[in-house]
């Protein structure tokens, strides 16, 4: 297994789990990877749904606890790992509460930690961040991103690929069951003829000349101005500038100009 | 205690029975294999078709090995967990009121109330237990299915083996422990609603018979009689004798201890609580066989014209009788000598006069030589449940000068030799050394009165060897409830692999109606039933005809009797599948009748339960294997 983050793109539901007529435990969209999951050789495997389907009427702690006696960890390693987990996803505060009084966020965040119950080396999220608001999708690329640094492979689908661009080393696009494209993010996003410089603080005049040494170099301009940010940055920038100054109604926009 | 069918010793039982049902397993089983390759050869043809039948058997048969008992338990527990969230404990509570409510309806004077108590507790628990497991058992899995929550566990390294069994285990277990609460809350029911005692004054309930000193008179002189007050709808009988000592007679199957003091020269009279209201006798029975007014011996004696064939007849004033033979008597076991039980049936030709009870006469006899001597002579009454002692001790007159002996068929040169045989004259006769031969003993039981009979059963007659612990009895009462349940929860657990929440739970109640009239089923499959088969009884109900008259000579009705003989052998053949669950009621009417439960019933009863638990728990297991989680 690689250090990288691997990110499978599809534009249908791509990671439904069936068992096949002889009981297979398969998972579709893996079998265009030519990967086929066997019956009781998923030990190693995290699997997390595209819906957290999990028991409502368990809290987070016994919900972990079985998953993990379904792979037969022993009970002191358990307690610990269970304890571990619902901290790693900061559900600690909530973890006697059963699953029927939980958020979506809190949901998922439980779904990805039963996917890890076992220390899998192959993690597969079904869409991790779908129905979550902001402040729940970024907390779920967080734990990706650790997940990453930890050396997991994880493998995901989604449909929201800013999501997939912001955790992802290597895509894959999937249309109507085929294969169209693999390869690293950063290699299939770059636009080789065109070339982009950021600088702060740069005056008017140092613009004109900077057009000037285009217009000689025979290249052409596309774009000279201010970019913009991305909402969802934009969102947890004033979240993050509610939290330090409560009390505080930050005004941007109209009111701002 | 009525026994219809006598449960036959393990042992004996187990091997034909264990051949039986694995000749049923074996032929359902290719049954299965038969449809399942047709269905195959249909939609993967030949080759391909008995390519995966193959495939499949072999690795369903590989992954059973593979099963693991903790990830079974975590499925268990999983399921002791929904059942507890989703309030069982409130079927306890319902439970718990009715038991409040039930001292309104009970009444504690009738002739038994420990039979009624029992019988209302028993049928309660069996009915909200068996509602208790169809509901958790039928809806659990598709609850599962319809929540997705089974999408997550698939990808865990979990057999359809586990899920399955951990579903019949856990659902087992909470119903185990609601069971247990019950029986446990049944007990102080029962055991409350019988207890009480009796106020006995000296002066105002006893009446003075004899005038003389108490002290110049034999100890057990009668010196006053009278009665009880009444307390829970009956009083006692009572006697005072000349040593001061006081009898208190049994009523509505029990007695009361009584202590006296005297203060002051006034006697006061402490009556204890019942004794011997619950009960846990633990008969000894024997074999009954008859002889006939001309001595010959039979299987039956005459039928008086009862519907009911169970009890046999011998008329009073001829030779006839009834005999029990015994085994393993002996003096170490019966010291004391022979503690005889006996519900005997009377049937008079006429009334007579009707305060008159008929006479009767027992007695013991050695098997081999004949000899025989008179125990007692007595009244009996129908029905009632009477206790004699055989002592170890005979004085001569007791004993009858010639042996009474029984002819055989085809052995009439011994009977003759016998017949000859001047057997050697005693003062005292030992039960041990001139009756018992071999452990073994023969009790007769013959009808006196002229014109009157005797009737009886195998069971109606006993040694009370000992009695049981009550409570543990009691408790061993809930077995029978516990064997229906895990039945049904299997039941239930194989429709839920296949069918949606709903349809499984009426399938399972289906079973449960259909093994509670199970005799009926196999009548109307065996086309016995009066109206006919299915068809024959549709056409009379919308024609209006009569049970009774043969319908027209019609082609419809051929048609319609043919249609039956098709469904009759299909429907015997799952009537022979069913579970016979009235069979269980065998438990709840030993307490009743103040009976121990006979492990050797426990053993039949539990083995009959695995040998329905076990195929299902493999069909379930097949079904969940080949079913398509997530489609």
């Amino acid at each position: 297994m690689g250090n990288e983050s691997d990110v499978i793109v599809e534009t249908k539901n791509l990671t439904k789990t069936y068992r096949d007529f002889w009981g297979r435990q398969k998972v579709r969209a893996l079998k265009a990877l030519d990967l086929e999951i066997r019956r009781g050789e998923n030990e190693r495997i995290g699997y997390l749904p595209e819906e957290s389907y999990l028991y409502r009427f368990l809290n987070a702690e016994e919900t972990l606890d079985f998953y993990g006696r379904l792979f037969k960890i022993p009970s002191a390693i358990r307690r610990q790992k269970v304890a571990q987990l619902i901290q790693m996803v900061g559900l600690d505060t909530a973890n006697k509460r059963q699953l029927r009084e939980y958020s979506k966020g809190m949901t998922r965040r439980l779904g990805l930690a039963q996917a890890l119950i076992n220390d899998p080396d192959l993690i597969v999220l079904d869409e991790p961040t779908s129905g979550l608001d902001p402040i729940g999708t970024r907390n779920m690329k967080k734990l990706i991103l650790q997940l990453k640094e930890q050396g997991k492979t994880i493998i995901m689908s989604s449909h929201l690929l800013g999501d997939v661009q912001d955790v992802c080393d290597r895509v894959g696009i999937l249309y109507q069951g085929e294969l169209k494209e693999l390869g690293r993010v950063e290699d299939l996003l770059k636009i080789v003829e065109q070339t982009e410089i950021r600088v702060a603080g740069l005056s008017e005049e140092a613009k004109r000349k900077i057009e000037k040494v285009i217009e000689e170099d025979k290249s052409r301009l596309v774009f000279c101005g201010n970019p913009t940010t991305s909402l969802e940055d934009l969102f947890h920038d004033i979240i993050a500038e509610s939290e330090a100054r409560p009390g505080k109604r930050v005004r941007g926009g109209e009111n701002g100009k | 205690m009525i026994l219809e069918n006598p449960i036959p010793p393990f042992l004996e039982w187990i091997g034909p029975a264990v051949l039986n049902w694995l000749m049923a397993v074996v032929a359902l089983s290719l049954l299965a294999c038969v449809i399942s390759l047709v269905i195959l050869f249909i939609y993967k043809g030949v080759k391909r078709g008995s390519q995966g039948l193959a495939s499949g058997i072999a690795e369903a048969w590989k992954e059973l090995f593979h099963f693991s008992w903790k990830r079974c338990f975590a499925m268990a527990l999983l399921a002791i967990r929904e059942s507890i969230r989703k309030k069982v404990v409130v079927i306890c509570v319902v439970f718990l009121i009715l038991l409040m409510f039930a001292g309104w309806f009970l009444d504690p004077g009738s002739k038994d109330p420990a039979r009624l108590c029992a019988s209302f507790v028993y049928q309660t628990t069996t009915y909200l237990v068996l509602l208790l497991a169809l509901f958790l058992s039928s809806l659990s899995l598709p609850s599962d299915f319809k929540s997705k929550t089974i999408y997550t566990i698939v990808t865990k390294p979990v057999r359809s083996s586990e899920i399955v069994l951990g579903r019949i285990i856990g659902i087992g277990a909470i119903g185990t422990g609601v069971l247990l609460l019950m029986a446990i809350c049944s007990y102080f029911f029962v055991s409350s609603t019988l207890k009480h005692t009796h106020v006995l004054n000296d002066k105002e309930d006893l009446t003075q018979i004899v005038e003389e000193d108490p002290s110049t008179l034999p100890s057990d002189t009668v010196i006053a009689k009278g009665y009880t007050r009444l307390a829970n709808g009956h009083k006692h009988m009572v006697e005072k004798y000349a040593d001061g000592s006081v009898r208190v007679y049994e009523e509505n199957g029990h007695s009361h201890a009584v202590e006296e003091s005297s203060e002051g020269g006034i006697v006061r009279y402490k009556v204890g609580s019942s004794q011997g209201s619950m009960q846990a006798k633990v008969p000894i029975y024997g074999k009954i066989k008859f002889r006939n007014a001309d001595g010959f011996e039979r299987e039956r004696g005459i039928n008086v014209g009862e519907e009911w064939e169970y009890r046999s007849y011998v008329a009073g004033a001829t030779d006839e009788a009834i005999i029990w033979t015994f085994e393993d008597i002996t003096s170490e076991r019966f010291a004391d000598g022979l503690p005889v039980e006996m519900t005997i049936s009377v049937f008079r030709t006429h009334m007579g006069n009707i305060e008159e009870t008929i006479m009767g006469a027992l007695y013991v006899r050695n098997p081999v030589t004949g000899l025989i001597a008179e125990t007692h002579v007595f009244n009996s009454e129908k029905y009632t449940t009477k206790a004699l002692h055989i002592p170890v001790e005979f004085d001569k007159s007791q004993v009858k000068d010639k042996p009474w002996l029984v002819k055989k068929m085809n052995d009439k040169s011994s009977f003759e030799a016998l017949s000859q045989t001047e057997l050697p004259r005693k003062d005292t006769y030992n039960l041990f050394e001139d009756f018992v031969v071999d452990g073994k003993v023969e009790i007769w039981l013959q009808c006196i009165n002229d014109q009157q009979y005797f009737g009886a059963a195998g069971p109606d007659l006993y040694l009370r060897a000992s009695d049981a612990n009550v409570f543990f009895n009691f408790v061993k009462g809930y077995l029978g409830v516990w064997q229906q349940m895990l039945i049904l929860i299997s039941f239930g657990v194989l429709f839920s692999t296949f069918l949606s929440g709903p349809v499984a739970m009426v399938s399972t109640f289906g079973i449960l109606i259909a093994g509670f009239c199970k005799d009926l089923f196999l009548e109307i499959a065996h086309l016995q039933a009066l109206g006919g088969g299915p068809i024959e009884s549709f056409n009379r109900l919308v024609t209006h005809e009569n049970m009774m008259v043969d319908l027209p000579n019609t082609f419809s009705t051929h048609l319609g009797q043919a249609f039956d003989r098709i469904a009759s052998a299909f429907l015997s053949v799952i009537g022979l599948a069913l579970p016979s669950f009235s069979d269980f009621n065998y438990y709840a009417d030993c307490v009743a009748n103040g009976y121990n439960i006979p492990l050797n019933s426990i053993l039949v009863h539990l083995v009959t339960t695995l040998s329905f638990v076990i195929p299902l728990f493999v069909a379930a297991y097949v079904i969940l294997r080949n079913r398509e989680v997530a489609k």
